[in-house]
């Protein structure tokens, strides 16, 4: 296995139970994502671009085949050491932000540095510091259901930036935001990209078509990389 | 993972969601409160049963005959004092006087002044009061509940009882017996025997009923049988029967308490498992975010776990000082009722502060397990699902 590789994808299947029938959702993946390396999954609603992207963050688990990050298999980890790789390798930024309304800005950055033992005033130092990269600084005591969509979105990539973690997954991340909004987005991406960061996006934006950094766009339809 | 960023999380979850956690608290406090409050009642009623029998003879001998009681004669004193093993045989002269205007009935209880154990409870009783002026005159001691109802029916010091013989005796009131000892003297008048006699309707050689100890509690058994086989119209009762029938009056209402209790608790469990499962998707979608974002699931069912246990104690502690403020400090009106209610005269008990901590642990344990159960269960079936799922 190459010492450069970060994501590892081998025929990869996941299918539902849905009314009965056997519905495939994602069909006979093979795929290879190198360290800094921007990859971009294109396709339309349903194409199963979430669900590849859940996979690669151990969210879900296939029905065969295997999703290896820098040569561990994660589906296949006790709950423990799944949980440290995500915590600690994977930054995860939803579609819908999934921000804990009733926390505060800077409280939702330290959720995922809760569990790694570190004294409070080293998660502070992080999750200040994520925030300043994130450009929301200025909101961290801000509860997160006063904040808007672009604000609400710089809050969850402050908060998978915080444990400074090598791959950073995006779930359809200019969805909810207007044009502006998803511009300074991309900023911030290219800036991540800058920092070494493995990225992988799943989004149907035009947007991400043309980007003015080094990225790979892999199409999918129905379930399969085209 | 319990370290201080735990902590500090775990106080910012309780306090932001303060109104959520305030509302199963309430609910688990009114719980609490009642089943503690019941308890409480029914411990310190135990307690002040036990106290008030540990003074009292061990056996009571009657005289019954086609199952009515009747006088007994004086003279079974004199054969009980010829069997070996029994000691201070005391002669009793009481019985129930009808205020049947109203349907109430006083206890009277005759005190012998010769008789030294009557004599000594009495003074024991009433610490104040001079006993030899008492028995000088017609006079009688009266419970709290005998005095305000007399004041309230015009009868100012004085009573006029009617005999059997159909002649008034007019008997002043000496004294009040002290609150204390309301929870049996309350509609209790004590007056010399022979006064007591007369408005019974006793004749000078009968009493209602003769005392006495048995000091080896090994010989009970045996005293029971050979005593009833000195006459065939001989009730014999000892105290361990007067208490269990005592503490099968109590502990019936407390059962009840107890069933009512054991519903509620299960309805609450019911919709605190609602709350946690399926229904409430927020509480799936918050574990499943966590689980997205590093938690593994015993960093969320330690989080749960304690975040519940504060609840269950805070809920515990507040409870049961509320019921010990209720019960203790308050005297428990509404519930007093329900105990001591059915009396024939109005009563104010003040209950002995009694906590029995056998009784308290295992409240805590019937009202945390269930409680616990209901939180955990779905939440560890949540977090045991694939995040994805979860946060759906």
């Amino acid at each position: 296995m190459s010492g450069d590789m970060m994501i590892q994808i081998e025929n990869l299947n996941r299918t539902f139970a849905h009314a009965g029938n056997e519905v495939k959702v994602l069909q006979d993946i093979n795929l290879t994502i190198q360290k800094g390396e921007c990859v971009i999954l294109k396709g339309v609603s349903g194409s199963g671009k979430t669900t590849l992207l859940s996979l690669m963050a151990g969210l879900d688990k296939p029905s065969s085949g295997k999703v290896l990050i820098e040569g561990e298999p994660i589906s296949k980890l006790p709950d423990a050491f799944a949980s440290e790789l995500r915590a600690k390798k994977i930054g995860m930024i939803f579609q819908h932000f999934n921000l804990f309304e009733h926390l505060s800005v800077a409280e939702n950055v330290t959720i995922p540095l809760i569990p790694s033992g570190m004294k409070m005033k080293e998660i502070h130092s992080k999750v200040e510091r994520s925030l300043t990269l994130a450009n929301i600084i200025h909101k961290k005591e801000i509860l997160a259901s006063r904040l808007s969509g672009g604000e609400k979105q710089r809050t969850a990539i402050g908060r998978a930036l915080v444990a400074n973690p090598d791959i950073i997954l995006c779930d359809e991340p200019t969805a909810n935001l207007d044009r502006d909004n998803s511009l300074l987005f991309i900023d911030i991406l290219k800036e991540l990209h800058s920092m070494g960061k493995t990225i992988v996006v799943a989004t149907h934006d035009p947007l991400f078509d043309n980007l003015s950094f080094e990225s790979r766009v892999i199409p999918m339809v129905d379930g399969k990389i085209v | 993972m319990t370290n201080n960023a735990f902590w500090h999380f775990l106080t910012l979850q309780l306090f932001k969601e303060r109104s959520k956690h305030t509302s199963v608290i309430l609910i688990s406090v009114m719980i609490l409160f009642l089943l503690s409050s019941v308890l409480f009642i029914s411990s310190s009623i135990r307690f002040s049963l036990d106290e008030t029998l540990k003074v009292q003879p061990d056996f009571v001998v009657s005289r019954l005959q086609g199952g009515s009681s009747i006088a007994t004669p004086l003279a079974w004193g004199d054969e009980l004092l010829d069997i070996y093993g029994i000691s201070k045989v005391t002669p009793r002269v009481y019985g129930r006087y009808y205020f049947t205007a109203k349907e109430k009935s006083f206890l009277i209880v005759g005190v012998d002044f010769m008789e030294e154990q009557s004599h000594e409870r009495l003074q024991k009783l009433i610490e104040t009061t001079d006993i030899k002026t008492f028995f000088e005159g017609k006079q009688m001691l009266v419970g709290a509940g005998v005095k305000t109802y007399l004041e309230a029916h015009f009868y100012k010091g004085s009573y006029n009882f009617l005999t059997p013989d159909g002649t008034f005796e007019k008997v002043k009131v000496f004294n009040t017996l002290p609150t204390q000892s309301n929870l049996l003297a309350n509609d209790m008048m004590v007056m010399p025997i022979d006064l007591a006699r007369k408005v019974l309707g006793l004749g000078s050689e009968e009493v209602s009923d003769i005392t006495f100890n048995v000091p080896n509690p090994d010989e009970w058994d045996m005293m029971t049988d050979k005593l009833s086989a000195l006459h065939y119209d001989l009730h014999v009762v000892n105290k361990n029967e007067v208490r269990k029938s005592y503490e099968n009056l109590y502990n019936y209402k407390g059962g009840l308490f107890l069933m009512l209790f054991i519903i509620v608790l299960g309805t609450f469990a019911l919709i605190l498992y609602q709350r946690y499962s399926m229904v409430y998707s927020s509480e799936r979608r918050h574990i499943g975010l966590l689980r997205a974002l590093g938690w593994s699931i015993n960093d969320v069912l330690k989080l749960k776990l304690i975040e519940t246990l504060i609840v269950v104690f805070s809920s515990f502690i507040l409870g049961v000082f509320l019921a010990y403020v209720y019960v203790f400090m308050v005297g428990a009106p509404i519930l007093r009722e329900i105990f001591l209610g059915g009396q024939n005269l109005d009563n104010v008990v003040s209950f002995v502060p009694v906590v029995d901590f056998s009784v308290l642990s295992s409240i805590f344990l019937i009202y945390a397990l269930p409680f616990i159960a209901a939180v955990l269960v779905p939440v560890w079936r949540v977090s045991v699902t694939d995040p994805k799922e979860a946060m759906l």
